[in-house]
């Protein structure tokens, strides 16, 4: 019994969601979900009560995984623990320093972030190691009792210390982290290389600072959720959502908290990854639109990009923190279905990227809402139905949504409808755009694409967005509403290691250590999980080296296959570099090929869910129907529309649009000509896409 | 079917926006030099028929202004029917043919045709490793005529009706010490211009030709109405001011702002001279656009609307207007001082909309050597960080590139001790005192590169060593860049603009950038704030009683 019971919950800026997955004796598949308001500080009061509204038998439980934005709260909102820095001597500025750009670059008063450090609590240690890892100067701690007493004077929690080639040799800074827990146990301490071993000291140094400062209120966090599920008599694994679409213990989480930093975004684009594995979609553009933002990511051959590229706070204006831990790669833009549409002085209509949030929210909450918002002009075109809004919990309050409106209009001098029009298709472009980033930017042609949307505002615009981009089709998961926490349930323990090391491919010494050095990383990725008490054959490891031509700078990330071996395959290896260089960078050269780093993943298995499939025997779809009625769809002018009830709709029921299907957690905008059709899944696909009928 | 709506326009606008920047990053994608995909040295822009500019993407923004430049120039030169034809692709880097800057820039530029008409152009430029001359790289410091800098490649046709004219490649390969990169670098710019090419094709088929140039048009006359607007909130009249410079010499300006212009008049100034540091007309006015486009509204994209209200009136023959053959390899570090005498002389009169004075230079660092891991010559190339200056509302931002600089990064420590036969033995903010005020200055930085090996050389291009960066409303001068060359045996000297200083092993560079400069009277300090500085270690207990008349 327990092991067939699997819950997931995903703690959001609003709320906080609830995955149930059950399957009992006989097979019968069940699914719950539920949603409770999140409730800062205390966020584990918010996942109580999302059990509690969910029925779930928490006793029962065989599964129980978790996301959360305590991370990134505590980094956005500055609130973690007091730090101190201890760099190598002659370097407690590079944090300061950073890398001197400056985004906005014509503007005189562009302000640099702060550094997490100011600089008094900023010390130096006399020690040096070089680029190879070798070292120049043993550590010198004679100081250190006294860097220590400043710390305690001056209300230090927790400590991060960064030397330079740490990522090379990380012995100094084991030593300096050992010689502090021993000198104060008390404290927290986190050297560079526990978090990452790639070189560039100002993102390493900045991402132990961040590790540090978060490290305290996250562990504290997480030990308060571990005790209430035990109290209330969970015996299960507890698992935590990271930012590298994998969960991981939640033991393991504590010690480098900073890894969850986007678990929630993270999760939702592994759910794409799974859905797309699970009908057979390798090829996927994953569409996340919410409230305030839209996410997007790119997923090949059933694959998310994993990188450690990663930066906080990062816009046009500033260069913001860089974060060196393993993140999906995504692109983010302040759209969604709360953004703010505003004109500026000049008589010229925005979208975004101001929203109004949960509260007062867009002005059809009746929360005193004065703004239109994307939400308000989807309502006033009949896309959205004000008797069906959010879900059918609210009535939406449609003379506040004219009046935000009217406000337009006046310095606009344009109908009310040519707003809510403009207001649909600026934000669309917005999306279009970012969309492009991840793909045609990066070399990928969206026809070979499937676009999967989600998020509250994921069905309103995916249609239209693809029809502009060329993807042949479009598909909105049944849990679209809590599909981070679907994509949580779905995912396995994932550990990613990244480390750097220059060596040359062509000189069969370097070749001999590279293999040595691989195997290294593989055995302790191995070791480490059978310690915890996984089964080595629930364990797979996924390695890759990182190549380039030498003195570029450009890398390629070529994966190794199962077995393969630096040793004997250099030359194999050597090929595919060349072709997947050229793929990506269009020219390959005759250069000798130098190895500059290691991925190394680390899968285990947790339980394997197998979704059942149902049989689809319905066709006729005109059950669901629940009326007719007049939908703009901008541009490709005014339709008439039938309108569905999704939770009517059954498995291999089909027809075509226009259409407006209206689910508990969102709409969906079907477009003329366009065919829909509902898997065995509950997923709603929509085929027979018009390249370029979109709503701008 | 289509219902074209008021909003047309700004949706194309912001597609305009999005090819602009999605062929910045095909060409950082593509390009094989690491300048031009690491530093950014690279500049992508979408123009109208007539070399307008009407987007832009760019990680520098003096690249910005340098394709319409280019294409204005082509436009002029093939003026002829049939001159210009669908599938032609032009390229050009000379000065006296659209080049702007120097001859490793290379401008690539593509025609859009719509029904049979001319109507926008996409283009980039991007700086190549090596395209000839006297030395590896193709910026020798002792070149004295454009000759020795290497190929000139005089707004010629690259492309002709979609076919490539492999005479033109043949001899853009013979010309660089790097034949391969160089044609690598030419085919990612010529795949960034087709790629915007196709992109704008297809704007065109979706909306048509007329709704396509109305927003190319509504996009200039928007940036142009954004300017006129700032424009009436400057003050008005004729500033005048004179700069003395660290080689003695005076550099003069005269801005007159008028309520729907600025005239920025640079004709009284030196006659050029004979080093490689010369830049064209083109250059300067990229400068004064700079200025124009940081005190009148920095927020917003700029494009050619912008800079309409502007008028640059330079001497042909004059430093800040060098006619050919005059060497141009070394353009960057003039280009930084017109455009700090520009900003200068308009700050006083606007104060609230700029900085006080930043260290105010590229710091251009080149040590060349033998790497000791392998033996290879290596060769190090790097702009330094330095201080800004205060703001009527902040401190300073400490370690920034200059200001002709943009969203370009540093060398790591520990990728320059990789690659490099350096070891950096130090990289910290400067301490030393300058640049109080109300807000004060930010801090530069002191960075030293010990040589691993005899043999290695140090050229340096530091302006800004003798007169210090200015302060502004009362806030105290800055302090000057230079670099110190400490040798073993302990004998320090100071240098700032030579070239090929002999060094030995363990010699050490230390470069030392400069504080920028402080805003307002240093006895309205915060007394908060002059404490926090206390207690980082920014200022001494001293140095507090005398500048800001606080004892502690």
């Amino acid at each position: 019994m327990k092991q067939r019971t699997r819950v997931c919950t995903d703690v959001g800026g609003t709320f906080t969601d609830l995955v149930y997955f059950e399957t009992d004796a006989g097979g019968q598949q069940t699914v719950r979900t539920a949603k409770a308001d999140t409730t800062p500080p205390n966020y584990e009061e918010g996942i109580l009560e999302v059990l509690r509204r969910g029925a779930v038998d928490i006793e029962n439980i065989g599964f129980f995984a978790h996301g959360t934005t305590v991370v990134i709260n505590s980094l956005t909102e500055r609130r973690g623990a007091k730090t101190g820095l201890i760099t190598t001597e002659g370097f407690r500025d590079v944090i300061e320093i950073a890398r001197g750009a400056r985004p906005d670059f014509y503007n005189l008063k562009f302000r640099k972030p702060a550094p997490f450090v100011p600089r008094y609590l900023r010390k130096e240690l006399p020690e040096r190691v070089d680029a190879r890892g070798e070292v120049l100067k043993e550590p010198d701690l004679t100081n250190l009792p006294a860097i220590l007493d400043v710390f305690k004077a001056e209300g230090v929690e927790a400590i991060a210390v960064s030397f330079l080639h740490a990522y090379a040799n990380p012995l100094h800074e084991q030593q300096v982290v050992d010689a502090i827990s021993s000198l104060w146990p008390e404290v927290s301490v986190v050297g560079s290389h526990q978090i990452t071993r790639e070189w560039r000291e100002y993102e390493r140094t900045n991402t132990a600072v961040m590790s540090a400062f978060v490290q305290p209120v996250a562990a504290r966090y997480l030990s308060r959720l571990e005790q209430k599920l035990r109290s209330q008599d969970y015996s299960g694994p507890i698992y935590v959502m990271q930012s590298n679409c994998g969960v991981d213990t939640l033991a393991h989480a504590k010690e480098t908290p900073i890894t969850m930093v986007e678990s929630g975004p993270a999760s939702g684009m592994w759910g794409a990854a799974a859905l797309g594995q699970l009908v057979g979609e390798s090829n996927v553009i994953a569409l996340d639109i919410g409230g305030t933002t839209a996410k997007c990511s790119l997923i090949e051959d059933g694959k998310v990009q994993i990188k450690t590229d990663y930066y906080i706070e990062r816009d046009r204006t500033s260069p913001g923190y860089p974060i060196m831990v393993p993140v999906v790669d995504l692109v983010e833009i302040g759209n969604g279905g709360g953004s703010i549409a505003w004109v500026d002085e000049f008589e010229r209509l925005h979208v975004g990227p101001q929203s109004a949030g949960a509260s007062p929210g867009p002005a059809a909450y009746g929360r005193g809402g004065r703004k239109a918002t994307t939400t308000d002009a989807n309502l006033m075109l009949g896309r959205i139905n004000p008797q069906y809004f959010c879900g059918g919990t609210m009535e939406a309050d449609m003379r506040a949504v004219e009046a935000a409106l009217q406000e337009l209009t006046q310095q606009l001098d344009l109908p009310a409808v040519e707003i809510a029009k403009g207001i649909i298709q600026i934000a669309d472009s917005n999306m279009v755009n970012a969309l492009k980033l991840v793909s045609i930017n990066r070399g990928f042609d969206p026809r070979d694409f499937t676009l999967i949307a989600f998020g509250g505002g994921g069905g309103m615009h995916a249609v239209s967005l693809a029809q502009e981009l060329g993807v042949k089709k479009v598909i909105i998961p049944k849990a679209a509403g809590v599909f981070s926490a679907w994509g949580m349930m779905m995912s396995d323990l994932r550990r990613d290691q990244f480390l750097t090391k220059l060596l040359m491919l062509k000189d069969a010494d370097a070749v001999v250590q590279a293999q040595t050095l691989l195997n290294e990383l593989v055995d302790k990725s191995r070791t480490e999980y059978i310690s915890e008490g996984i089964r080595e054959t629930d364990i797979r490891i996924v390695s890759s080296i990182k190549l380039r031509y030498q003195n570029q700078e450009h890398a390629v990330e070529v994966e190794l296959q199962d077995g393969e071996l630096l040793t004997d395959s250099a030359n194999v290896i050597g090929e595919r570099f060349h072709e997947q260089y050229e793929r990506q960078y269009t020219y390959r050269l005759d250069a000798p090929i130098e190895l500059v780093g290691f991925h190394v993943v680390a899968f285990a298995r947790v339980g394997t869910l197998e979704i059942l499939r149902e049989e689809c025997t319905a066709s006729d779809a005109s059950s669901a129907q629940k009326g007719t009625r007049n939908v703009n769809y901008a541009a490709s002018g005014i339709h008439r529309a039938h309108i569905y009830d999704s939770t009517k709709l059954k498995p291999g029921m089909s027809f075509n649009g226009p259409a407006i299907i209206e689910d508990p957690g969102t709409t969906i905008v079907v477009f003329p000509a366009n065919t829909v059709s509902v898997d065995g899944y509950g997923n709603i696909c929509i085929t027979d896409l018009q390249l370029g009928d979109s709503h701008a | 079917m289509r219902d074209t709506s008021a909003f047309t326009s700004n949706i194309i606008e912001n597609s305009l926006q999005a090819v602009a920047a999605e062929m910045f990053d095909a060409m950082r994608l593509t390009a094989m030099s690491p300048i031009i995909y690491e530093v950014l040295d690279l500049g992508t822009g979408i123009l109208n028929a007539k070399g307008e500019m009407a987007s832009s993407g760019a990680g520098i923004p003096v690249l910005v202004g340098v394709v319409d430049k280019a294409v204005r120039r082509l436009v002029e030169i093939y003026d002829k029917p049939g001159d210009i034809e669908p599938g032609d692709v032009f390229i050009t880097n000379d000065p006296a043919y659209g080049g702007v800057t120097h001859l490793n820039d290379i401008v690539i530029a593509m025609p859009v045709f719509a029904d049979g008409t001319l109507v926008a152009w996409t283009a980039n430029s991007a700086h190549w490793n090596d395209v000839g001359g006297m030395v590896v790289g193709s910026m020798a410091i002792n070149a004295t005529e454009i000759y020795q800098e290497g190929l000139r490649l005089p707004a010629v046709k690259l492309v002709s009706r979609g076919q490539v004219l492999r005479s033109v490649v043949d001899i853009i390969k013979a010309n660089s010490r790097m034949p391969d990169f160089a044609e690598g670098d030419m085919w990612a710019g010529v795949a960034a211009v087709r790629s915007g090419e196709k992109r704008l094709s297809e704007l065109i088929r979706k909306y048509g030709r007329e709704a396509f140039e109305h927003a190319l048009d509504q996009s200039m006359n928007h940036a142009e109405d954004v300017s006129l607007r700032a424009l009436k909130r400057l003050p008005k009249g004729r500033f005048e001011f004179e700069e003395p410079q660290d080689d003695g010499s005076v550099y003069r300006v005269a801005i007159e702002v008028r309520d729907d212009e600025m005239i920025v008049d640079l004709r009284d100034n030196p006659d050029s001279a004979n080093g490689p540091g010369n830049i064209c007309r083109d250059a300067t006015e990229i400068a004064a656009q700079m200025v124009f486009k940081s005190i009148t509204d920095s927020a917003s994209p700029a494009n050619g609307g912008t800079f309409r209200p502007l008028t640059i009136l330079t001497r042909p023959g004059t430093i800040f207007d060098a006619q050919s053959p005059a060497a141009v390899g070394f353009y960057f570090e003039r280009l930084v001082r017109v455009h700090d005498l520009v900003l200068r002389c308009i700050a006083r009169h606007c104060p609230e909309l700029v900085c006080a004075g930043t260290f105010s230079s590229n710091c251009v660092t080149f040590i060349g050597g033998t790497r000791p891991s392998d033996g290879h010559a290596f060769t190090l190339v790097e702009p330094e960080l330095g201080g800004w200056g205060a703001t009527h509302e902040h401190d300073g931002n400490h370690a920034v590139f200059s200001p002709i600089h943009g969203d370009t990064f540093n060398c790591p420590v520990e990728i320059a001790e990789t690659r490099y036969g350096v070891y950096v033995d130090k990289l910290t903010l400067n301490p030393e005192p300058g640049g109080e005020g109300t807000f004060r200055g930010g801090r530069g930085v002191v960075l030293e590169y010990r040589v691993r090996e005899d043999g290695a050389s140090m050229t340096c291009g530091f302006s800004r060593s003798v007169i210090p960066p200015w302060g502004l409303e009362g806030g105290r001068d800055g302090t000057p860049n230079r670099v110190e060359l400490v040798r073993g045996d302990g004998t320090t000297t100071r240098h700032a603009f030579e070239s090929d200083i002999r060094m030995h092993k363990d010699d050490v560079a230390r470069i030392i950038t400069g504080n920028g400069a402080g805003y307002g009277d240093p006895r309205q300090r915060d007394r908060e704030a002059i404490l926090r500085d206390l207690r980082d270690d920014l200022l001494t207990p001293e140095r507090a009683a005398s500048v800001y008349g606080i004892q502690v």
